[in-house]
């Protein structure tokens, strides 16, 4: 047993941490998105001078709404399981997995925080560290597409075909912007690894402005948050749910396999947030701290404890998180939604334009500056 | 005469076309109502029904909760003439009539129910009421039950006055309760 695990200590303790980290950071993730669920309804309802849901209560126990998404799970998971008749059964039933699974899958590339060091092993505070983990993003975010598409066509429903093809052909589009998006942050940090790109912006400008995305790419920000809004399918870009008039590609679904499309729609907020955090603010920088604590730009210096210093950027990371996933439910409830010329208008005519001109600006300024030859 | 109202679409300028700024325009109308009801829940015109209410205004009072008003001696002032029953649109209204034994004079409702879950608080029936029997001013306001049967409400539920009323008016209940002292 010993000799086995001496033989092998590096392997073990790798997965070991590996584990660990999965069940903490998704478990994280899990709760909140299930917090984002009434966070969601309490929100719209704040910026609609209402109340929002507070009466699921639990021995009278109310907590202004907490156990609403319990309330909510149960409900799901007690409802019929309905497959229609003319459904394509195996696909149907697959569907749901293929809109969850790659969202799920992406949390392994975000960096939550630099590194803790327990009991002298260095724990990287990431799931797994891939040199070119923005590509990794970009390829499962347009897994998710089948998802939809599959979920659409499987139904053998006409409206829910309907919404599908909207659905694909608007995923497929901004998918292209997306991309195009992150290219001028890679051209500039130099780096496709998401823990790389998030230590290249601890850097500082001019010797006091953190080289965070959103300073040296303000524009790719922009046009990144559109894009990604739209990628997620939220108002004002969800013409492929459209649940009030146009009917999405979920319509024949119910009980958890519906749960799980709307689940999936939840995870990818924090996902989305937790991108723009990582790639545009920084991720778990705290603008000034460093491994040994605080140095500010005029020389003051404040030391800190190293467990503190993780500590801090672990929770620099969340708040940001926590703080674009309420931006985002924001812009969900202001905005009313696009026609479907307009979206493709948008997408084609305005931001891939613009998109490729950000690339071209930055490598001009780059070229100027003589960081590239 | 219908009046026309003309719009005076101007075309957008840049600022509006590219959309952005009128954007954050809509996001601080809502972020501030956001925070807001946040700091200030209070200030929210929600109220927390049924556990909370607020006085009603004006004659919004008159068309609460159903009553029947009782006469001095305990009877109920319906004579059971069917004209609520007859006047309501939302078929609410079951009356069975009586007659009383010692009194040939009039009639009076051996059942009154009124189902509260079918109806839509119109006042049709205390406008119908020849006897002014029927009154919609008890400032309670119907609603909210577990089950259909907490909505049905039946002759005893609804006999009351209000304090200090007096309960003898009526042109009707001058022949009753003449009738009714002559046999004292």
């Amino acid at each position: 047993m010993i000799e086995f695990y001496e033989a092998n200590k590096d392997i073990l303790l790798f997965s070991g941490a590996a584990a660990v980290k999965v069940l903490l950071f998704l478990g994280g993730v899990m709760s909140f998105t299930a917090l984002l669920t009434l966070a969601e309804r309490k929100v719209s309802a704040l910026m609609q001078d209402r109340v929002g849901p507070n009466r699921a209560s639990v021995f009278g126990l109310a907590l202004n709404g907490l156990f609403h998404p319990i309330a909510d799970a149960i409900k799901m998971i007690l409802k019929e399981d309905f497959v229609p008749g003319k459904a394509e059964k195996l696909l149907f039933t697959l569907a749901p997995f293929f809109a969850l699974v790659p969202v799920l899958a992406l949390f392994a590339f975000i960096p939550f925080g630099d590194y803790v060091m327990v009991f002298g092993y260095q724990l990287e505070l990431q799931i797994a560290e891939v040199p070119l983990a923005l590509f990794y993003v970009l390829a499962l975010s347009g897994l998710a597409i089948y998802g939809v598409f599959l979920g659409g066509w499987a139904s053998k429903n006409n409206f829910a075909l309907l919404g599908a093809l909207r659905g694909a052909a608007q995923m497929v589009s901004y998918e292209v912007v997306l991309g195009l998006t992150l290219v001028g942050l890679m051209m500039i940090y130099g780096t496709a690894g998401l823990q790389d790109l998030v230590r290249a912006q601890g850097a500082l400008l001019f010797g006091f402005v953190p080289a965070w995305g959103v300073v040296v790419q303000p524009v790719a920000f922009i046009l990144f948050l559109i894009a990604a809004i739209a990628e997620n399918k939220r108002t004002p870009f969800d013409l492929v749910e459209g649940e009030s008039e146009i009917i999405g590609y979920f319509m024949e679904y119910s009980s958890m396999r519906f749960a799980a499309f709307m689940f999936s729609e939840f995870v990818e907020i924090i996902l989305v947030a937790m991108l723009a955090a990582t790639l545009f603010f920084g991720g778990w920088q705290v603008p000034y701290l460093y491994d040994t604590g605080f140095i500010l730009p005029g020389g003051k210096a404040l030391a800190l404890n190293h467990y503190i210093v993780a500590a801090l950027q672990v929770g620099s990371f969340s708040v940001k998180t926590v703080f674009f996933s309420w931006f985002l439910l924001v812009v969900r409830w202001t905005l009313p939604r696009f026609r479907f010329d307009q979206l493709m208008g948008l997408c084609w005519k305005a931001l891939l334009p613009l998109a490729l001109l950000n690339i071209l600006v930055t490598g001009a300024v780059l070229l100027a500056l003589g960081k590239i030859r | 005469m219908i009046s026309v109202k003309k719009v005076n679409n101007r075309p957008l300028n840049f600022l509006e076309r590219i959309y952005l700024p009128e954007i954050a325009r809509g996001l601080a109308v809502t972020m501030r109502h956001f925070f807001v009801n946040l700091f200030n829940p209070g200030g929210m015109p929600t109220v927390q029904y049924p556990e909370q209410t607020r006085p009603l205004p004006g004659n919004a009072n008159l068309r609460t909760r159903h009553r029947l008003k009782v006469r001095a001696d305990g009877s109920p002032k319906c004579v059971a003439c069917f004209m609520c029953q007859t006047a309501c649109p939302a078929y609410c209204i079951h009356i069975e009539a009586a007659e009383y034994a010692e009194n040939s004079v009039e009639k009076y409702p051996a059942v009154f129910d009124i189902d509260l879950s079918r109806c839509v608080m119109c006042g049709m029936c205390v406008e119908a009421c020849p006897e002014d029997a029927i009154a919609m001013d008890t400032r309670e306001i119907p609603g909210g039950a577990l089950h259909r049967g907490e909505m049905l409400m039946n002759k005893e539920g609804l006999l009351r006055n209000l304090p200090g009323e007096p309960s003898t008016l009526g042109a009707s209940n001058r022949l009753a309760n003449e009738y009714l002292e002559g046999k004292k």
